[in-house]
């Protein structure tokens, strides 16, 4: 480890945190828009040319305000909490690739590559650093002094305990489809066939509880607006408010990043490209802007759920969590590793078995979803 | 329409002798219950005559007579008039009457509004506390001899501001007020030790025990007075084991501007758009009944075409009333406001209609005693037979395609804060609340006011009471509405629309009339006693959303938090009304 290399790593950084700084501001924008074009609205519009300095406009403001601290709060977990959150966001992308290695640059005399770290255990390394944002959540919470905020916090952990195994096991079925758990070869993996089509019902079980760990409607148990007026930061005002939302916007950009690289073949072109020229073999510069397209359209889809979906009751969050989707992906670890065996000790072709059981066990649990669970709860005293 | 008249029908006097007189005041109706056969009298005519529905409980303080009245209005829920009967008591205090709680429990909000107002202390109330004002306030205010500190005279319109015009605020003439008193060695730069929020507590903690036998805490929390979904300033004080609720209190007033008093005060005209601001979402049908009462009162009858009109604004005014009722339920079980902004979408197309006939949006002032008070532009019938015919109906069809199979909305909804018939008879609710639980008890039907009973319709109803059953009868009475709205379009004659003069100063017989009417949000009642006068001597609100509200805290016990909320929501309350 040199000093150019430390040096390397600094501007590398630097420069992904300031996009992931200005990407949040502007998915708070996308975000407005796409919701107000839902709503029969027309959004912010009035900031700039189409409302784009809206962004810029409410960081202003939020700058300018007061800071405020509820008086039996305590002060240094209340500060420090913002902070916890946000930092998990910027950093929890540091392993993913935006560019095959071919598209590295030549600068100063030193190869510049598309990712900041390559590390071998990149998919581990997401989970540690995904599991970490809960505690920020949790001590806003508690540090407020606030019943809201509380219970705001109380629900965002065991919402994130139950949720954190299915993530896990779905991360498991990729790590077994690409035989490794470095990013880089993921994403090489799925040359031929993106995971999301190799495992379909893996891949809607990641976005449910991506969803989940980032607090999105329908699971927005931990703010529900509705219900804790802004549960866990009921209390917080200004800078620090904005370090929390910055931190929840961060995470659903990190986590659309993380479903492209592991299921939408990352910076990979369309499987039906790959012999054209808009291949990213052939024009190496396209896989930063594959990953930007992705990223946009799984934003989107956030985006619609939240525009449209109501919010489901906590305990029923958790019962589908621990009852439907745990068992789900333990079945899709467990069928794609008898795919893959008998892919490699047999014939290729079985690896189109794979999708096929996917969406069989995804059809049996919905189908028990619907026979017990659903039963059980539309029950009439 | 004339006065129902129970008297015939029934009498009371021989089947009750001794306990029950006539009231034979010129003007009144009903019966004299004696105080200490009250509780009989009731149980008597909830078992025994199938009177089994307190529509309305309130006071009347009759200074001059040295007397207090309290007035009950009771009827059938399998329809037909009602009986009213009323306890009169010495006006010395205490004043003292028996609660009817134990038997209707309906009563519970209602007496202690009359408490709170009036001074009427209901023994064996199980929780007789103060309801719109606050708990440490001085005096009953709607008791005649009360004044306020800026008194200025006894009735309008004030001298201060007529005829000259010169406009002197009171409070500028005397700084405190001339009316200002203290308790006795109150001294204003000393802290009190009094807590107002302490009877509430004491209230809640009764229920507290815990069962598991773990050493735990109930958490108490309230939720509101500010806070996104209680619908304004409604406040739940709420008591919570993990997030399933125990018990909980409504705590409300905070919109509260006493409404009766400033009401007795106004003259009878006066009072009608001060009638809008009750539920201000639903003005017209506001309006209706106030005006049905003074009509009665008066004994005059709108002529066809007012009442075709009527009819009509009163039936868009639900329309418009259900649709953002169901917005805002979605918006409570969690959708971003995208439910509502649909359904929004419709209501304003029926408040230009509403602009059209009376020049404002939300705050109509349409109606008058004897008809309305404009006739309808050119060109409004044509776009209420446009929304009636063709718009609507498909607009419901596509909201009720979105929502009705939603699968989050039935694991919110179904199953989840029922209510079931024999309570929601017995806590007095109205309403799609009441319709929900199985009850087909619509006022339209039960008592049919206007030209309703010339009008084709069935009354909505579903069997379950939960918050599906009640999002669902909205769209089923919206469906309604639209049928009667057709006929009304197709029906409606050519004529006058005011039956007398125009006045600004109507006359209105000494007596007592209760009017109702069935609100979008439930039974709408007016209680307005007059003397003759240019001021009603008494003007009582029935407001559906507060009394909907005592049987908010039984549903919710043994529900989660987020199903508080929505309760709520399926309730459907404005706190315009339930503050008055």
């Amino acid at each position: 480890m040199t000093l150019a290399n430390v040096i390397e790593w600094l501007v590398k950084g630097l420069v992904w945190v300031l996009i992931l700084l200005g990407g949040f501001a502007y998915l708070t924008y996308y975000e407005r828009r796409a919701l107000a074009r839902i709503q029969v609205r027309v959004g912010p519009n009035r900031a700039g040319p189409w409302g784009l300095l809206q962004p810029i406009a409410d960081a202003i403001k939020l700058i300018f305000k007061e800071e405020f601290m509820p008086a039996r709060a305590d002060k240094l977990l209340f500060t420090l909490a913002p902070i916890i959150t946000l930092t998990p966001a910027l950093v929890i992308t540091a392993v993913v690739p935006f560019g095959p290695e071919s598209a590295s640059f030549q600068l100063f005399g030193r190869t510049i590559t598309w990712y900041i770290a390559d590390l071998n255990v990149g998919v581990l390394y997401i989970m540690s650093i995904a599991s970490i944002a809960v505690y920020g959540i949790v001590l806003a919470g508690w540090s407020s002094n606030n019943k809201y905020a509380t219970l705001g916090g109380l629900r965002s952990t065991a919402q994130m305990l139950s949720y954190e195994l299915a993530l896990g096991l779905s991360f498991i079925a990729v790590i077994v489809l690409a035989n490794s758990t470095r990013l880089l070869d993921i994403v090489e993996a799925q040359k031929g066939m993106w995971f999301a089509v190799l495992q379909p019902v893996g891949f809607v079980i990641f976005l449910i509880a991506t969803l989940a760990e980032v607090n999105r409607a329908p699971f927005d148990m931990p703010e529900a607006e509705q219900e804790l007026a802004a549960g866990y930061h009921s209390e917080y005002g200004g800078m620090k408010f904005a370090l929390l939302f910055m931190a929840e916007y961060d995470k659903m950009i990190a986590i659309c990043t993380i479903a492209a690289s592991l299921f939408l073949g990352g910076y990979r072109e369309p499987w039906f490209l790959r012999d054209t020229v808009l291949g990213v073999d052939q024009t190496p510069w396209l896989g930063p802007l594959y990953v930007f397209i992705k990223v946009f359209i799984l934003l989107f889809g956030m985006i619609w759920v939240r525009a449209t979906w109501p919010r489901i009751r906590y305990d029923r969050l958790m019962a589908f969590g621990w009852k439907i989707l745990l068992p789900l992906s333990l079945a899709l670890v467990f069928l794609t590793s008898i795919g893959m065996l008998l892919a490699e000790q047999v014939n290729p072709l079985y690896q189109w078995g794979i999708p096929l059981a996917s969406l069989a066990a995804g059809f049996i649990a919905i189908l028990g979803m619907y026979q017990t669970l659903r039963r059980k709860e539309y029950a009439r005293a | 329409m004339t006065a129902p008249a129970p008297v015939e029908t029934l009498d009371l006097a021989a089947r009750f002798p001794g306990w029950v007189t006539p009231d034979s005041r010129p003007g009144y109706s009903g019966w004299i219950v004696e105080k200490d056969k009250l509780l009989d009298f009731a149980r008597a005519l909830r078992d025994d005559l199938g009177y089994d529905y307190l529509s309305s409980v309130t006071g009347v303080d009759y200074l001059p007579e040295g007397k207090m009245e309290v007035v009950y209005h009771a009827y059938k829920t399998t329809g037909g008039p009602g009986v009213n009967f009323k306890v009169q008591v010495e006006r010395r205090d205490p004043v003292e009457v028996p609660s009817l709680v134990s038997i209707y429990p309906g009563a519970e909000f209602q007496e202690r509004e009359a408490w709170d107002l009036l001074g009427i202390k209901f023994t064996g109330h199980p929780d007789l506390r103060r309801i719109l004002m606050w708990e440490d306030f001085a005096g009953h205010p709607l008791r005649k001899d009360w004044r306020e500190a800026y008194f200025e005279e006894e009735f309008k319109p004030f001298k201060s501001r007529w005829p000259e015009g010169k406009f002197q605020m009171a409070e500028d003439k005397a700084r405190l007020g001339d009316n200002l008193s203290f308790p006795a060695g109150f001294d204003p730069r000393k802290k009190t030790d009094f807590d107002p929020e302490k009877a509430l507590y004491e209230a809640l903690r009764q229920y507290q025990k815990t069962e598991s036998g773990l050493e735990t805490e109930h958490l108490l929390v309230n939720i509101g007075p500010h806070h996104p979904s209680t619908h304004g300033v409604f406040r739940v004080a709420v008591v919570l084991d993990g997030e399933t609720i125990v018990n909980l209190k409504p705590v409300m007033g905070y919109l509260h501007r006493n409404h009766e008093k400033i009401g007795e005060r106004n003259t009878f005209l006066m009072n009608m758009p001060y009638t809008d601001r009750l539920d201000y979402l639903t003005s017209m049908s506001n309006n209706f009944g106030y005006a049905l009462a003074v009509e009665k009162l008066m004994g005059i009858t709108p002529p066809e075409r007012a009442e075709y009109i009527r009819v009509m604004m009163a039936e868009l005014t639900r329309i418009a009333n259900h649709v953002w009722a169901i917005g805002f339920l979605l918006n409570d079980l969690g959708a971003y406001f995208t439910p509502m902004l649909y359904a929004q979408e419709e209501r304003e197309l029926i408040l230009d209609i509403f602009e059209a006939v009376s020049g404002s949006r939300m705050m109509c002032n349409y109606f008058r005693f004897g008809g309305v008070a404009r006739d309808l532009p050119d060109g409004v019938l044509e776009k209420v037979r446009d929304l009636a015919f063709d718009r609507l109906p498909r607009k419901v069809d596509e909201l009720e395609n979105l929502l009705a199979d939603n699968e989050i909305i039935r694991a919110r909804g179904i199953g989840q804060g029922v209510l079931t018939a024999e309570d929601a008879i017995r806590y007095s609710t109205s309403g799609p609340l009441l319709r929900a639980s199985g009850i087909p008890y619509d006022v339209r039907r039960a008592e049919p006011y206007s030209i309703y009973d010339r009008l084709e319709f069935d009354v909505a109803c579903r069997p379950n009471g939960d918050i599906y059953d009640r999002m669902m009868i909205r769209f089923d009475e919206i469906r309604q509405s639209l049928r009667i709205i057709q006929q009304t379009v197709k029906q409606i004659p050519a004529g006058p629309i005011m039956a007398v003069k125009p006045a600004y100063q109507v006359r209105v017989p000494p007596g007592e009339a209760y009017g109702r009417v069935e609100g979008p949000k439930g039974e709408l009642g007016f209680y307005i006693v007059s003397t003759g006068k240019s001021s009603p001597w008494r003007y009582h609100v029935r407001a559906p959303s507060f009394i909907n509200l005592t049987a908010f805290g039984p549903m919710c016990v043994g529900q989660k938090i987020a199903d508080l909320v929505a309760i709520l929501g399926s309730i459907d309350i404005v706190l315009g009304e339930c503050d008055r």
